[in-house]
């Protein structure tokens, strides 16, 4: 198993050689054939399914970047995915902004919005974080439920689908093109992000806070700028999950239920890894997706999984996997000093 | 001039005063040993100079011709001061060349809007810095593990990293709080020479806290003695070895009979 997955990445990295975004050109012409191929062995209802997967792909992402790279526990994500829901689906519908238009107008809102759940950052660690950060989160809900105009009870109906001139992105297998097209482009910007002095600043201040500063890394700074990027994650998976068929958006989209499922996808795949947190979205969404008869137990279930996960598995699979390349590399080292010596 | 200047520098925690009124000049271009026994401030010494903690107010600090009274940590570490922990502070999920990388963080020639988006700037920028940062790591004789994350080190492998991360910063001044620190004393010996070396190298002022005299006495031009939060000698090492307060910070007062008798009775 590891020795797949050690030359699978040493295949990918030999693509990545000849130019650096070819793999990501490959892995996109072949996801361009998934909703044929999806239609064809199970139907289109699977499609629907996967472009929710796609959705919880860029959240689970961004909620890497600020949990995972920069260790800052949020449970409000899912609040700034409603933000830029509902802003995305009203300017649309009120003021008739193209998608084009609107969904980057919600993104800026969302930005703003993750400032402010950053802000408790500044002075709260760990739990008292979560719970700052929680009631920020949960707050967003109660007002979308309150409110006649954000859709209430209600919800949000008719939200006009996303067009490219005359052409109206309205069926599922279309808009699978639309929201993996935002997943791929989420996924490399969170590599990238990772690579950079950032992404080392972020992890930095996971590891340490005390020694990231004296190292000359402002982090405060850097701790509201973790929850700014993961908030144009959000709101971008937000305007998505707005436009998308059947247009509708209701505040039980984003409840506290819907947070823990997404900090189990992160948990899952592993905190702190890219490809883990993609996987446990993907996961997560599917089982949730299919064991949606038991709807009663599955709080309950994931409640209990999660807490498996934490007391025995607390990297996820992706940490396992990575903790299982490094170990073969360390030895692999010192095999080679052995032989060097002997 | 100095590059490092406290004056009445103080700092207390509640009703304690751990730093009290301590003025110290750090010459450029030499090694300075600040000694004194467990809990006499030299930690929070540091802490302060550090920006770790703010100091009381009256306090003063100058550095390299600026005021860094009140900055904060990261503005202190970006005017060129670097510290190592007594307790190390690695990052021990990073890889030991990203724990360099990030004390070369200061050093990033390209702005933040430009590492989200990852120009080929961004690229160019981060190989010269890895090229870098592997020399440093080829000198301190860690490059062989530089894709290893730095939890996996041995004890003396960490020390020498958490050097390497000060030093990456390219500073002015160095820190060093009890670099020795269970360490064996061949070993200390040896670390003390990579010290040199690098001070050497990368023409840097140090001021190093020690326990182990025996070091501090044949590497510092300098000694300063703090014993509770006040500075009570300094100099050259043959006048400290000598200096009367410093034989009583650490070893105590010879009393007359009479005054012990006293004592005892609790008179």
């Amino acid at each position: 198993m590891i020795s797949f997955i050690t030359n699978f990445t040493s295949a990918i990295e030999s693509l990545a050689k000849v130019h650096r975004l070819l793999p990501w050109l490959i892995a996109y012409v072949l996801l361009l054939f998934l909703p044929n191929l999806i239609t064809a062995t199970f139907g289109e209802y699977y499609v629907d399914l996967a472009n929710r997967c796609c959705l919880f792909i860029l959240l689970a992402v961004g909620l890497n970047i600020v949990k995972g790279f920069c260790g800052q526990v949020t449970v409000g994500h899912i609040g700034l995915y409603a933000i830029g829901a509902v802003t995305s689906a009203l300017l649309a519908q009120n003021y008739g902004l193209p998608f084009w238009l609107s969904a980057p107008l919600a993104i800026l809102v969302t930005c703003f919005a993750g400032l402010v759940v950053g802000l408790p950052s500044v002075r709260l660690e760990g739990a008292y974080l979560a719970l700052a950060t929680l009631g920020l989160g949960e707050s967003v809900r109660i007002m979308i439920a309150v409110t006649p105009a954000l859709g209430s009870s209600t919800g949000i109906m008719m939200i006009p689908a996303p067009t490219i001139g005359d052409y109206v992105i309205e069926s599922f297998d279309h808009y699978f093109y639309l929201v993996m097209t935002a997943a791929i482009i989420g996924i490399y910007f969170s590599f990238v992000i990772l690579n950079s002095s950032t992404g080392r600043a972020f992890k930095a201040i996971r590891e340490d806070v005390i020694a990231a500063s004296v190292s000359g890394i402002n982090v405060p700074f850097y701790k509201l700028l973790a929850f700014v990027i993961s908030a144009i994650y959000a709101g971008l998976a937000g305007a998505l999950f707005a436009h998308m068929p059947p247009g509708y958006l209701h505040h039980n989209n984003f409840t506290v239920i819907e947070m823990v499922t997404l900090l189990l996808m992160v948990v899952l795949g592993g905190i702190g890894n890219i490809w883990g947190g993609v996987v446990g979205a993907i996961v997560v969404t599917v089982i949730y997706d299919q064991t949606k008869d038991y709807y009663f137990y599955q709080p309950l279930i994931f409640g209990i999984t999660m807490v498996f996960l934490v007391v025995f598995m607390p990297r996820g699979i992706g940490g396992v996997i990575e903790q299982a390349i490094v170990k073969r590399k360390f030895i692999e080292k010192h095999e080679e000093q052995n032989l060097g010596t002997s | 001039m100095a590059l490092l200047e406290t004056r009445g520098l103080s700092k207390s925690f509640g009703g304690l005063k751990a730093v009290s009124g301590v003025d110290l000049k750090v010459q450029p271009g030499t090694v300075h040993g600040l000694i004194g026994p467990n809990g006499s401030g030299k930690s929070t010494f540091f802490n302060l100079v550090t920006g770790v903690y703010q100091p009381d107010p009256g306090s003063h600090i100058e550095f390299d011709g600026h005021d860094i009274t009140n900055l904060q940590a990261h503005g202190i570490a970006a005017l060129g001061m670097a510290r190592t922990f007594q307790l190390l502070r690695l990052f021990s999920e990073m890889t030991v060349l990203e724990n360099v990388m990030v004390g070369n963080h200061c050093k990033t020639s390209y702005g933040i809007v430009e590492s989200l988006l990852g120009t080929s700037r961004v690229r160019q920028a981060d190989q010269k810095m890895k090229e870098e940062m592997l020399d440093l790591l080829e000198f301190i004789g860690l490059a062989n593990f530089a894709d290893i994350p730095a939890g996996e080190l041995s004890g003396g492998q960490r020390r020498l990293l958490a050097l390497g991360r000060a030093i990456a910063m390219k500073p002015k001044l160095l820190l060093l709080d009890e670099p020795g620190a269970g360490l064996s004393p061949v070993n200390v010996d040896k670390l003390m020479e990579t010290i040199l070396s690098l001070k050497e190298r990368y023409k840097l002022t140090v001021v190093v806290v020690e326990h182990i005299l025996k070091v501090v006495m044949s590497t510092c031009e300098t000694i300063s003695v703090l014993d509770h939060g006040q500075k009570i000698a300094e100099g050259p090492p043959e006048m400290i070895k000598n200096d009367h307060a410093v034989i009583e910070a650490y070893l105590g007062r010879e009393l007359p009979d009479e005054e012990i008798r006293n004592a005892i009775r609790g008179q």
